[in-house]
């Protein structure tokens, strides 16, 4: 905007108060989106805290009660006996004030630490993520990688062949791949290929890695790694990919029919350069934001899947603690997946900025 | 219980060929027979699976077809085209219902026809029939397999699995219960818990979306900042502690947790839809001839969402489906069998994945729910072109 500044005369112009300094600094910033969205941001993270910190505490038994039960049922003990023994194990007390707690939970949370986990010994909860994360951000990126690429070239392919034979079978594999939920794909490939069929040994495809192997970056353990993220990869891919190749197709489709296309091809391009240069990037667009917004619930992963795989990823250990009713653990695992979301979301709005020269977020 | 009743009932049969005899007096009246015994027969067919609700709604769209075809040449004074002296404003408030009439039953006409010309749509119509129609009428005819059957046990086998045979066409399940009949009769429960679940989340979104754009200012700010909040926890896990947190009794408040999660991103869609229909041309004509707000809102906004409103509506059906399933497979709702979700659940907790005669107990329902997600989504392409007749000369 191109406002005339309003001067005061009597304030000598070299030296601007520090309140009218820092007034000038607070309006660039609000107007700034980087600023705004990063406030805006920590505010929701901030809300999502409270209100999981809160909905945690309110689920049936806590972390003790569990563990009394299990050793109740598990060794045959009194409720009184098995009361003594988890009294020495975890250092929580239900009874504190739910103020008291959340207090201290913030207070550690702004200093960068997620608390220390209740049910498995005390480790670190940011040491837990760390362990379990990586597992599912190799499996469901590697996933969300694939098929982002099949759907995009596949889903171009339809559209510059649209009506063909290879059109009309691509779009019936696309909607039964866009149609089928994940873990029917999942229960098919166990029991139809694994089981029925006997492709392969459904024990050396489930789980995380052979024991055997020594973890390192040894040929044998890369190998063990790729073969236990086989099956997930795929069930990831096989549900997933139909929905880019539908997207895409629609998207490639409509960019066809604009009419800088048409100039192109009067402007006798070749057809190659249309299709990379003009179509291609043009049709992309909404794609790349949808990616970017899908690479944010990564991290959430799929409960299910890992649980059928028994993967050992970030959803299959949140599923256990949630039953373990270890609160520390859920609610660093809920924060960081907020997290994850909240930050792929900026860059999304970003993203588009950069990719889309027409549409720069937030001014110049 | 929800809202939704689907037993096939004989009370439900009676109110259905109640609610027949009104088309079916009509036809008599302007000699449309045909068409007055169809709409006594799909009365009768809808009161006797949905009770009052199908009923009723079946009488209103079979009268509206019958009273369609009796006013072919019935001329509409607001659009006819003589001259205005030889037009005739004066209409009894009965030739107005009756005009009124016969216009939804023309478009409902358009609309089957639409539905039957694209055959992907048709499809899946078929499919969607056929799953409610078995979870309906088959347990009719399929007693329900309870108990154990221990004598059923094959000699040389280990456990009661058994896999399909002519006897028992999808086999036997842990305990020796014919797995048929479970396909049978759990499905109408999920099916049911997910089309509630769709339907409020849709109508949440609708109603706030449209609230939002209307109204705008502070409450499109807070009502558009609360759904961007839900929409950055990861929907999954939170169902998952939720779910913990109030054990279900009943499906019902499933279906409402699921679409108290799931509204927001339909609202948001909702909401830049209506703030942009509010521009066009033909709304502003609208407000300008003060044609006020609720034939704006009826006759000139909502026809352009329904296209939009109904698919996604069968999306969030969909996802219903996904996650009740899903919570039912990881054992956070109470299980009741028979059910399709728990079918698979037990399944697993009993080994049928790794058991080959056993495959069919979970393989059934999996393949189920796929085929009646598949038409779901396959049905979408017709629901497109029956809302938005835009898109059906291009076929």
């Amino acid at each position: 905007m191109g406002a005339i500044p309003f001067r005061r005369t009597d304030q000598p112009l070299s030296q601007p108060s520090l309140w009218s300094l820092s007034k000038k600094l607070l309006r660039a910033a609000y107007r700034s989106y980087i600023f705004r969205v990063t406030v805006q941001g920590i505010l929701t993270l901030w809300v999502v805290t409270t209100c999981t910190f809160y909905m945690i505490r309110k689920m049936p038994n806590n972390p003790i009660e569990v563990k009394i039960d299990e050793f109740q049922t598990k060794q045959n003990l009194t409720y009184e006996e098995a009361k003594a023994k988890v009294a020495g194990l975890f250092d929580y007390d239900p009874d504190a004030p739910f103020i008291e707690q959340y207090t201290d939970y913030m207070g550690n949370l702004l200093q960068g630490d997620l608390g220390r986990s209740i049910t498995t010994g005390r480790t670190p909860v940011s040491q837990q993520i760390a362990k379990y994360l990586p597992w599912t951000l190799f499996a469901v990126g590697l996933g969300l990688l694939i098929s982002f690429v099949i759907g995009m070239i596949a889903g171009a392919a339809m559209a510059y062949w649209r009506g063909t034979v290879f059109d009309n079978v691509m779009t019936a594999f696309a909607s039964i791949s866009y149609g089928i939920p994940d873990f029917v794909i999942a229960f098919m490939i166990l029991l139809i290929g694994g089981i029925q069929l006997e492709l392969f040994q459904v024990g050396d495809y489930i789980g995380s890695v052979d024991p055997e192997i020594k973890a390192g970056l040894n040929p044998e353990y890369i190998r063990s790694l790729l073969q236990h993220v086989l099956l997930p990869v795929t069930t990831y891919v096989l549900a997933s990919v139909g929905g880019w190749m539908l997207t895409m197709k629609s998207s490639t489709i409509s960019t066809l029919g604009e009419d800088y296309i048409t100039v192109a091809h009067a402007r006798g391009l070749s057809q190659r350069r249309i299709l990379f240069g003009y179509v291609g990037r043009n049709a992309m667009l909404p794609l790349m934001t949808r990616l970017a917004i899908s690479v944010g619930f990564v991290l959430s992963g799929s409960i299910i899947i890992e649980y059928i795989f028994i993967y050992p990823g970030l959803g299959k250990y949140l599923f256990e603690m949630t039953g373990k009713r270890d609160y520390t653990t859920i609610q660093g695992i809920f924060l960081v997946t907020s997290a994850a979301v909240v930050i792929s979301n900026i860059l999304a709005d970003l993203l588009y900025g950069v990719l889309d020269p027409r549409v720069r977020v937030g001014g110049k | 219980m929800g809202f939704l009743i689907a037993v096939a009932t004989i009370p439900g049969l009676i109110i259905g060929i109640l609610c027949g005899l009104v088309p079916l007096g009509i036809g008599l009246r302007y000699q449309q027979l045909k068409w007055g015994i169809v709409g006594l027969a799909l009365c009768a067919l809808a009161g006797f699976s949905f009770s009052l609700i199908g009923g009723f709604i079946m009488l209103v769209f079979t009268t509206a077809v019958v009273i369609s075809y009796a006013f072919v040449d019935h001329e509409d004074p607001f659009t006819s085209r003589a001259s205005i002296e030889a037009v005739n404003f004066e209409e009894s408030q009965l030739e107005f219902l009756m005009r009124q009439m016969a216009a939804l039953g023309r478009t409902i006409r358009q609309s089957v026809r639409a539905l039957i010309r694209n055959k992907a749509g048709f499809l899946g119509f078929i499919g969607i029939l056929f799953f409610v129609g078995i979870s309906v009428f088959g347990p009719l005819f399929i007693e329900y397999d309870g108990d154990t059957h221990v004598e059923r046990l094959q000699p040389g086998a280990r456990t009661l699995f058994q896999k399909p045979s002519s006897e028992f066409i999808l086999g036997l399940d842990w305990k020796g219960r014919d797995i048929f009949s479970h396909m049978v009769h759990g499905g109408q429960n999920l099916i049911i818990t997910s089309i509630e679940a769709g339907l409020i989340a849709t109508l949440i979104a609708v109603v706030v979306g449209a609230l939002a754009a209307m109204i705008g200012g502070v409450v499109d700010q807070v009502l558009s900042a609360i759904a961007n909040f839900i929409l950055t926890i990861p929907q999954f896990p939170l169902l998952l502690v939720l779910a913990s947190i109030l054990s279900f009794s009943n499906h019902f408040y499933l279906a409402l947790l699921f679409a108290g999660l799931s509204w927001p991103a339909l609202m948001r869609a909702v909401r830049a839809q209506v703030l942009s229909l509010r521009e066009r041309d033909y709304v502003q004509a609208a407000v300008a001839l003060d044609l006020g707000l609720p034939h704006i809102i009826i006759r000139e906004v909502l026809p352009n969402l329904m296209s939009y409103i109904v698919v996604n509506m069968i999306f969030s059906i969909r996802s219903a489906m996904y996650y009740i399933v899903g919570l039912v497979f990881l054992g956070l709702v109470p299980l009741e069998e028979p059910d399709w979700g728990v079918m698979i659940y037990v399944g697993r907790q009993q080994g049928a994945i790794f058991n080959s005669d056993g495959a069919s107990m979970i393989l059934s329902p999996v393949i189920a729910i796929a085929l009646f997600q598949l038409s779901l989504i396959l049905f979408t392409r017709s629901l497109e072109e029956v809302f938005n007749p835009r898109l059906r000369s291009g076929l």
